[in-house]
């Protein structure tokens, strides 16, 4: 079926298909007893699903069609046919994704097709972290892993996740629920905890703020790299690109502040360079000015205003690295503009980063725009729980058995590894061996996103939403969907847990919305997943915002200055996103944005700092810290800010398939143990390093510009 | 004489495809350029060679302008740019690059010997030469896009604006006894551009959005001085 099609496809029946030759449409439908996944399709397919590389949860849709696959049987290489899946584009009906996807998105295909996927259950024969694993028995691991539970404290079963609201997340809650353990745990990186306590401090809001930058005319972001590798990159980009060019005679400006020129920096109309730490000095200058200079906030409680006002303006300003001109212009834009904005956000979380995020987002209280048009929005409630974060060295201390799904916690925090290595079972659900399935006594491999059914709370939405998929392909390996293991476990547990499947998720959602007469539509999973990729409103939660005082506090920084002179800041990339992307070629072989490097993310220095360390482009050198050293080539950025070490999260792995292991270096390696004073998060921006020569590397850049032209002056 | 030859061609098209790239809108993310590769089986460049050998039909230029602090990073998505006086047509002996009647500058791959003149000779190096057999480690060759050849080594490719797809766009219209429409037909990049930067369209229809953009006074096109009339638009970011 055709893209464009694919809104006539949500009209034809579950289960049926269509068939025919040479492209024309055949009027045939398959009996519904062939179930959907069992279908091998002569011409192209599209099926609705939802994108899981990111916490996102964009709608895609999926093009399926006949391809061969090679198989031994009895001794000998075959061609199956099988249904395949041949392109992940967005879906046009998903508020979120409206039809677009991002590069990770698109590479997600490469993840269902990676030649080191698990093909089934693996059991430990090794040491922990050498990756020697022997095939399993899906009975065996249920039988072992139901025997444990059984005789476990369950106060000491720790289950380590991503913040993603899901039927998965559902079902996990579920499964602890039963076993009477503690709720699963984010591991408190690239999880937006700062964000999500900063709403709640300031707002009363349980969730991300939902900032409406179409309907904005001009927009400060302060730390929140909202075009990289932030929340919710496709929306806000579909969103700032009607920003900028979608209405007529209104033109956004966009005008952002961040301690590195980022995706949202190059796009930016002007970029402010704040220094690290300097985030909330700037927030509260601005603040200051809005009130003082500007007349604004009048109608807000003194409580609420006094951060901004009790301060030394000039001292603080000083504080930010910015110019007194430029953070005085950018005040009078605001208090000028007649929908101004500002996005706050932590891209990279410093110790005073709630403050910091908390004082930026109090002056859209000051702008008087929340919950305005072209303002700042409460997020929508969700039907699922979405795991919090809670201190997992603690957690791992004290754990007996630890369950590791959806994310990598030895690789987003290293310093993890010796608590697990203390942890008697370990249970990992990955399905490519990362670092922490290298460590795990069990890997269970989970189906591939593409192969599962699922419905997702996208992070933020305009309204309500479920998106989801139906099952359409049959799945490649002897892999099983995490629900049906833990469904498998409690059922010798004698716990019968009703386990969350994509279908109840949203019946229930109806049932519940029926109840309260708040829904008169249908209430079939059928009619929502299977046909369009989701359930959405556009009611918007009505959740009015408190208003809360903002604590200030000053960043501190891991290291002294006289040993480590440099700041040292590892980001997010719009590549790499967790790290996870690392393993996909096409994410490798697409150029960094900033540095136009392949295959490696280097560390990217200031001219400055390049000269006096007499560094040019692909010389390796040694970033040094407190907690260790790591080695990488030297990108030398002339937008770098002077004293400042950057260095895109994603490579470094020592697993996670031939594509990432073995490959450059892990910059959150030699982050400091500091962590984020008001939700205990690791604060990977807030250790200082010093470089020395390592010896003559290479970059391969891509960039013709960079390969042909001579190395920066220095 | 080759002027009048290609204006002569445009004229008589149905169709004349172009792109705009609104630069106000881009961010510069490359969901574009992975768009690319998985709609037109781009083989993994092994990594030894990649400086030398990477094949992005699509690339993101990027170029700093000013000092810190007021820097600013510029950047260009560029492809292949279907010029109405392509540099790359003449030199080929074998005729294995042409203009079609639609404008599109076709590379005919089992007609190229490799003798690499048209890369030589495209100001906006955007042509490829296959320097290897392509290889998908077992089982990615199952994501291969069958509506697309896959190029052995020895021969040249670059951006096709998605024939198949503006191919697949036709019939569909044909099937219907009607031209295609404005929106029809999308190329991959610009169907999976996150901020709608990318526009595909007809030139030949003066109602079409595309001509409309490459009218307006921000559309420029690229190294627009030697005279090769691309078929991008680019247009700049506003002040």
């Amino acid at each position: 079926m055709e893209r464009r099609s694919f809104f006539k496809m949500v009209g034809t029946a579950s289960g049926a298909a269509l068939t025919g030759a040479c492209g024309k449409p055949a009027a045939e439908l398959l009996p519904i007893l062939v179930p959907e996944e069992q279908i091998v399709p002569g011409v192209e397919e599209w099926h609705p699903s939802v994108c899981r590389e990111c916490t996102a949860g964009c709608g895609v849709i999926v093009r399926v069609m006949e391809a061969h696959h090679k198989l031994e049987r009895d001794g000998e290489s075959v061609l199956h046919p099988i249904a395949a899946i041949k392109k992940v584009e967005g879906n046009p009906l998903d508020p979120v994704s409206g039809g677009r996807l991002c590069g990770r998105g698109q590479a997600s295909v490469q993840r269902l097709y990676h030649p080191d996927r698990l093909r089934g259950p693996k059991k430990r024969t090794g040491d922990r972290g050498a990756a020697e694993l022997s095939d399993a028995d899906w009975d065996e691991a249920h039988e072992t892993l139901a025997s444990l539970l059984r005789q476990i404290d369950p106060a000491r079963i720790v289950w380590l996740t991503r913040a993603e609201s899901s039927s998965r997340s559902a079902t996990v809650a579920r499964f602890l629920d039963a076993l009477g353990a503690s709720a699963a745990t984010t591991v408190g990186v690239n999880d937006f905890s700062v964000e999500r306590a900063a709403a709640k401090a300031l707002y009363g809001w349980d969730g991300l703020p939902v900032y409406e930058i179409q309907d904005a005319d001009f927009v400060l972001s302060l730390g929140a790299d909202f075009l990289g590798g932030w929340t919710s990159p496709v929306l806000y980009a579909r969103r700032f690109g009607h920003f900028r060019q979608g209405r007529p005679q209104t033109r956004g400006t966009l005008i952002h502040a961040e301690s590195r020129l980022s995706q949202t920096g190059w796009a930016a109309d002007r970029w402010l360079p704040v220094a690290p730490g300097g985030e909330q000095d700037l927030a509260v200058a601005i603040g200051n000015l809005l009130i003082e200079e500007h007349g604004l906030g009048k109608d807000v409680g003194e409580a609420f205003r006094a951060p901004y006002t009790n301060i030394d303006l000039a001292a603080t300003i000083a504080a930010t690295g910015v110019s007194a001109l430029r953070v005085r212009e950018t005040a009078a834009q605001l208090a000028a503009a007649n929908a101004p904005l500002v996005v706050a956000g932590a891209s990279i979380v410093r110790t005073n980063s709630v403050a910091a995020v908390g004082a930026a987002s109090g002056l859209n209280v000051l702008l008087g725009n929340v919950g305005k048009p072209g303002g700042v929005k409460a997020p929508t409630t969700s039907p699922f729980p979405r795991p919090k974060f809670s201190d997992p060295q603690a957690r791992l201390e004290e754990a007996e058995i630890v369950f590791v799904e959806g994310v990598d916690p030895l690789y987003l925090q290293p310093a993890l590894k010796d608590a697990l290595a203390g942890v008697e079972t370990v249970v990992s659900f990955a399905s490519m061996v990362d670092e922490t399935a290298a460590f795990a006594d069990w890997v269970l491999p989970d189906h591939d996103a593409l192969e599962s059914a699922a419905a997702v709370v996208p992070e933020v939405a305009p309204g309500a939403a479920l998106t989801g998929a139906a099952s359409f392909v049959r799945p490649l390996y002897d892999t099983r969907p995490v629900e049906e293991t833990l469904s498998e476990i409690a059922k010798r547990l004698e716990k019968g847990i009703d386990h969350v499947t994509a279908h109840s998720a949203y019946e229930d959602t109806f049932a519940a919305l029926d109840e309260k007469d708040e829904w008169d539509g249908p209430l079939e999973f059928a009619d929502y997943a299977e046909r369009q990729g989701g359930w959405w409103s556009d009611a918007a939660s009505s959740s009015a915002p408190e208003a809360g005082a903002t604590v200030l506090e000053a960043a501190r920084f891991e290291g002294s200055e006289s040993d480590y002179p440099l700041t040292f800041q590892p980001y997010f990339s719009s590549r790499f996103g967790d790290g996870s992307g690392a393993a996909l070629p096409w994410l490798q072989e697409t150029p960094d944005p900033t540095s136009s490097a392949m295959w490696e993310a280097p560390m990217e220095i200031d001219p400055g700092t390049a000269a006096a360390a007499q560094a040019s482009n692909g010389d390796l050198f040694r970033i040094e810290t407190s907690a260790g050293s790591i080695q990488a080539p030297v990108y030398v950025n002339p937008a770098a800010i002077p004293g400042v070490v950057s260095m895109a999260i994603g490579q470094g792995h020592q697993h996670l398939g031939r594509d990432a292991s073995g490959r450059g270096t892990n910059p959150l390696a030699v982050v400091a143990e500091a962590a984020e004073s008001q939700t205990g998060v690791l604060a990977f921006g807030a250790t200082r390093c010093r470089l020395s020569k390592a010896g003559d590397g290479t970059l391969r850049q891509f960039s013709i510009v960079d390969r042909e032209t001579e190395p920066v002056r220095l | 004489m080759a002027e009048e030859t290609n204006t002569a061609l445009t004229e008589s098209a149905q169709y004349r495809w172009a792109l705009a790239i609104d630069l106000d809108r881009c961010t510069g993310c490359e969901a574009c350029v992975v768009a690319c590769h998985a709609e037109n089986n781009i083989p993994v460049t092994p990594e030894s060679e990649a400086a030398a050998s990477t094949k992005h039909w699509l690339r993101i230029d990027r170029y700093y302008e000013g000092e810190f602090p007021d820097i600013k990073m510029k950047y260009r998505p560029v492809m292949c740019q279907q010029c109405d006086q392509a540099p790359c047509e003449p030199v080929c002996p074998v005729y294995a690059t042409y203009q079609n009647g639609e404008g599109l500058n076709v590379q005919v791959y089992n007609r190229c010997v490799g003798t690499r003149y048209c890369a030589n000779n495209c100001p906006y190096t955007v042509r490829f030469f296959n320097w290897f057999e392509p290889e998908w480690p077992e089982p990615l060759e199952l994501q291969l896009n069958p509506d697309v050849s896959v190029r052995p080594a020895g021969v040249m490719e670059k951006c096709t604006f998605c024939i198949q797809r503006i191919q697949r766009g036709k019939l569909d219209a044909s099937e219907e006894d009607r031209r295609v429409e404005d929106g029809d037909i999308e190329t991959a990049c610009s169907q999976s551009c996150p901020a709608e930067a990318m526009i595909f369209g007809d030139l030949s229809d003066s109602e079409s959005k595309i001509s409309k953009l490459a009218a307006q006074g921000r559309a420029t096109q690229l190294l627009d001085e030697l005279g090769t009339q691309p078929r991008v638009f680019y247009l700049e970011r506003a002040k």
